[in-house]
């Protein structure tokens, strides 16, 4: 590295699988894109090719860290993935992001990205000890689960080892695919590339450091980690505590600042009774968040819940480690122990039809959770659960599947709520076509529900499109259950976008809802229809799901963007400029984190716990971090200028990638269901969280406006693109006729 | 003889200013010892000895984070750290066995064991340099950078393989306490590292040499 820069590594690696040539280049090309997510896009802008598949060998893997992982800043320990992605219409590229410890690792070896292109014709690992790095067979390891991979390849090369791998399911070109490391951190949707490429897994030893600017003195390194911890609160930044404690003058059941009496970490050894957790008791943060009973009730939770868990250098844990005994004895499983958050734990049980806190729950979550990651299934927000619960209430896999595959599946099972039928639908859904059988459940559920889907939402016979046929039958489904009368629905065709409990929000990429409406009214809906897939953006989630009484996050909100910016959940007004703005920082918070790369569920925190700060807390931490770990003095809006344009770049690449410039028709469009649900409400009563067709268009309007992009296209114009020194893709979107006028 | 359960049996405590050997003070510092309890190991002067709590880790490694930003150059690494988290992290004390579900370590039953100086004399007594010595006020068996080579006896012989030679200053990298007021425990979210005086150190050395051993 020829700078004096701290945080970055120096070096990319490029990896080429069908020549086995691996070549370095230097990361400063990339600093304008801050890292991660920056990277991730610029590189396959750069090398972008026309209507490539996801699992095409053209097709580019980028796993990158940001100039923040390693250094040891608070939850810095993300890694960003980024490719064309199987599981989006038209494959367009995505980031995903895992946790764990692998990028700090990945910056002790001296890299701060891998590219991976090309295909090997052969299984390989990528081994990286320090400046030692080679492709290495992996034909012994392909068909073997994720966790034996780890094992494996740990034995090779020392457990002190970070490793990432796919699962058989990534091996199967499986588009509901992972990329995973350490434990059940996984990065969804793009474990066929991998697959595709032939590239099992990648093991990395660093042995070296990452250095901080020489600027920047150790003392002023700990003051900011002192004062992160003064503000900071629990899980997605609730900074209240979910129930009353002596200290606190708040409490919310909606914050996930679970940790508190009556929480024991019933399965450790010595079981620890988490007591109070003061806000300022530095030694109880580890304590505060305490998820296990948010995922399995709290009588459940006290007795498997061993610890907490999650990534390098965040004091949050918002991981659950848990025992379940039964799982050796009743399920046959090598193992009593899995760890996991959110949906991992949740889409077995989405998938089971969510049976209530007990012991049928708790199997069906640590039977299911180990199945999906041994396997490396990605859940896609739920979309995978969804369609297997709602299809199964509706009754329509008896007329979708051949009649032995029916018969063949233990719906017996199903119905009993028994977690054994985890491993044969899990099973399913890894193996594809390798499995017995038609498999046309498995199939289908794995390949992603835009596959199967006309314009208007409407499926087409399964089987029909698993053949390829070209001009495939419709599958002729029906609403007919008793709740559709309420929506003048029955007897009408199918569609998944009239079909609330699918919750496909954004309608043109067939996302899920993630943190959309229902969150945040316009300002969540306008944010869940930019990205490609789910958004997985928790900035707004950070403040509006703190826990403080809502006078206040309206009184933060409006000091930040604008009276108005913020309404109370399910009782909305109109769209306001307030709330594009609100909406526009989100997304730029959220690239920033995936470029730093920072987690975007604990960050940004414009709110804490401290009640000697009036609960405010400080949005500019970011930037402080940058320039100390960097040394290059970056302001909160500087910075941010630089994440946007990231956004703006991956914006651009959208519409390259789909050859459309009409993104607001194509693109930016909700499901039905987001308009027509709650027939007996309108937009705007108390208890709603509806949306109206002709605010949304206006929020649309305000939201480009705030962007700098064309209000009839949705896309950035060339002075957005100059702006923010990207003339270069001005310059490639109007040689296309895919600039606006 | 004395065996080291016999001796905490009769409730034998470590004092300040006194000369032990043999068992009590070989499990106290891991650094092994004769059964022979006449012998002298170490002089148990004032300080102490830091030790992790396995069941309280959460495996965040804020510690080894502030063990790396608390000495000298700011360059963030396990490797440089004195404390070391990474090596028992994702298979426990052993590494990858046939049955890791089993073990400890981020794999198997999600126990995490970090190793820490336990203070001992091996270093020191190995140094052919001279170059490790008691900072009296903190007990702490500290590195003097002006006389260590590099040589790697003291990383070679650690009892508890904490020690490294750092890769471009080339000199020793051992725990010295923070000055007595240890980085390490500071940052930890759930108090799992603490600082034990000898006297108190019995129990939770106990605990951890526990979880040290294949399950």
């Amino acid at each position: 590295m020829t700078t004096t820069y701290g945080g970055w590594a120096g070096y990319i690696l490029r990896v080429n699988l069908t020549t086995k040539v691996i070549t370095k280049e230097t990361t400063e090309t990339y600093h304008d894109y801050i890292g991660g997510m920056g990277i991730g896009y610029k590189v396959l802008w750069d090398d972008h090719v026309d209507g490539i598949k996801a699992t095409d060998a053209e097709n580019q893997l980028v796993i990158s860290a940001g100039p923040l992982s390693g250094s040891g800043a608070i939850c810095s320990a993300r890694t960003t993935i980024t490719s064309r992605n199987p599981v989006i219409r038209n494959h367009l590229i995505t980031d995903g992001h895992f946790g764990g410890h692998f990028s700090p690792e990945l910056k002790f070896a001296g890299y701060d990205a891998i590219i991976i292109e090309g295909k090997s014709e052969t299984p390989v690992w990528l081994k990286i000890v320090d400046d030692t790095v080679t492709l290495e067979p992996a034909d012994s390891l392909w068909g073997v689960g994720i966790f034996d991979t780890f094992a494996s390849i740990s034995k090779l090369m020392g457990q002190q080892a970070q490793i990432a791998a796919i699962g058989p399911s990534g091996e199967h070109l499986v588009a509901q695919s992972t990329i995973q490391t350490q434990g059940g951190h996984s990065a969804g949707g793009h474990g066929a590339v991998l697959g595709s490429k032939k590239l099992k897994a990648i093991g990395i030893i660093g042995t070296g450091t990452v250095d901080i600017a020489e600027s920047t003195t150790n003392e002023q390194l700990r003051e900011l980690d002192d004062h992160i911890l003064g503000i900071i609160g629990a899980n997605n930044n609730g900074v209240v505590p979910n129930q009353p404690q002596s200290w606190a003058e708040y409490s919310s059941t909606g914050s996930r600042w679970r940790g508190g009496p009556g929480v024991t970490w019933g399965a450790a050894d010595n079981p620890v009774d988490v007591g109070e957790t003061p806000w300022d008791d530095r030694q109880k943060v580890g304590m505060r968040t305490s998820m296990a009973e948010m995922y399995f009730g709290r009588d459940e939770a006290n007795k498997i819940f061993k610890r907490p868990g999650g990534c390098h250098s965040c004091p949050i844990r918002c991981f659950c480690e848990v025992k379940n005994p039964k799982m050796k004895t009743e399920y046959n499983l090598p193992t009593e122990n899995i760890t996991n958050v959110c949906l991992g734990f949740l889409d077995p049980w989405y998938a089971m039809g969510k049976p209530s806190s007990g012991e049928k729950r708790t199997d069906i979550q640590t039977v299911g959770a180990y199945y999906m990651d041994d396997n490396g299934i990605w859940s896609a927000y739920g979309q995978l659960s969804h369609l297997m619960r709602e299809f199964t209430a509706r009754g329509f896999w008896e007329i979708i599947l051949p009649a032995e595959e029916y018969a063949a599946i233990n719906w017996a099972q199903y119905a009993d709520l028994d977690a054994h039928f985890m491993q044969d639908f899990y099973t399913r859904i890894a193996y594809s076509e390798d499995y017995p059988g038609s498999n046309i459940l498995g199939r289908c559920l794995g390949r992603g529900l835009h596959e199967f889907i006309n314009e208007d939402g409407e499926l087409y016979n399964v089987e029909d499109i698993l053949n390829e046929v070209e001009s495939p039958r419709m599958a002729e489904l029906t609403f007919e259950l008793e709740s559709d009368a309420n929506y003048d629905l029955v007897g009408k065709t199918y569609s998944v976008f009239l079909d609330k409990n699918m919750k496909v929000f954004n309608r043109s990429m067939v996302g899920g809802v993630h943190h959309a409406s229902e969150s945040a009214g316009q300002v969540g809906a306008l944010l869940n229809t930019v990205f490609n897939r789910d958004p997985q953006c928790h900035s707004h989630i950070n403040l509006i799901n703190c826990g403080l009484p809502h006078a206040k996050i309206a009184e933060v909100a409006a000091s930040l963007w604008g009276e108005g910016a913020f309404d109370p959940v399910q009782h909305y007004t109109a769209m306001n400029t307030s709330k594009a703005k609100f909406a526009k920082w989100c997304l730029v918070k959220n690239v920033l984190h995936d470029s730093l790369t920072l987690c975007n569920w604990m960050f940004p925190l414009v709110v804490s716990p401290d009640a000697n700060r009036d609960y405010i807390g400080d949005s500019s931490i970011e930037a402080q971090m940058f320039s100390l770990v960097t040394g290059i003095e970056t302001s909160e809006a500087e910075l941010d200028a630089m994440a946007e344009s990231v956004l703006q770049l991956h914006r651009a690449l959208t519409v390259l990638q789909m050859n459309e410039i009409d993104q607001r028709n194509k693109h930016d469009v909700l499901s039905e269901w987001v308009y027509d649900l709650d027939h007996d409400k309108n937009f705007g009563d108390e208890g709603t969280i509806k949306m109206d067709r002709d605010d949304i268009q206006i929020g649309l309007d305000m939201f480009y406006a705030e962007m700098g992009w064309d209000k009839d296209t949705g896309v950035p114009t060339r002075a957005t693109l100059e702006k923010f020194k990207l003339g270069y893709v001005a310059d490639k979107l109007e040689s296309l006729a895919l600039l606006p006028a | 003889m004395i065996t080291r359960r016999a001796l905490l049996a009769n409730g034998a405590k470590v004092a300040v200013g006194t000369v032990y050997g043999g068992t009590l003070v070989g499990f106290l510092t891991g650094c092994g010892s004769s059964d022979d309890a006449e012998t002298p190991i170490v002089e148990v002067i004032p300080g102490g000895l830091m030790v992790v709590n396995p069941i309280l880790c959460v495996g965040c490694r804020r510690c080894e984070i502030a063990c790396s930003w608390s000495h000298g150059k700011s360059a963030v690494s396990p490797s440089t750290s004195r404390i070391k988290v990474a090596k028992n992290l994702n298979f426990g004390p052993h590494g990858v066995q046939p049955n890791y579900q089993d073990q400890r370590g981020e794999q198997g039953d999600s126990t995490i064991v970090p190793s820490t100086c336990r203070q001992c004399d091996v270093c020191m007594t190995v140094c052919p340099q001279k170059a490790i010595t008691v900072n009296e006020e903190t007990g702490a068996r500290v590195v003097n950078d002006d006389l260590c080579v590099g040589c790697g006896y003291c990383a070679d012989k650690c009892p508890q393989q904490v020690i490294t030679i750092d890769k471009t200053t080339r000199k020793s990298l051992k725990c010295d306490l923070c000055e007595g007021s240890p980085n390490c425990a500071q940052v930890c979210p759930t108090g799992a590292i603490k600082f034990y005086t000898w006297e108190d150190a019995v129990a939770e050395v106990e605990l951890h040499e526990k979880y040290l051993e294949l399950v």
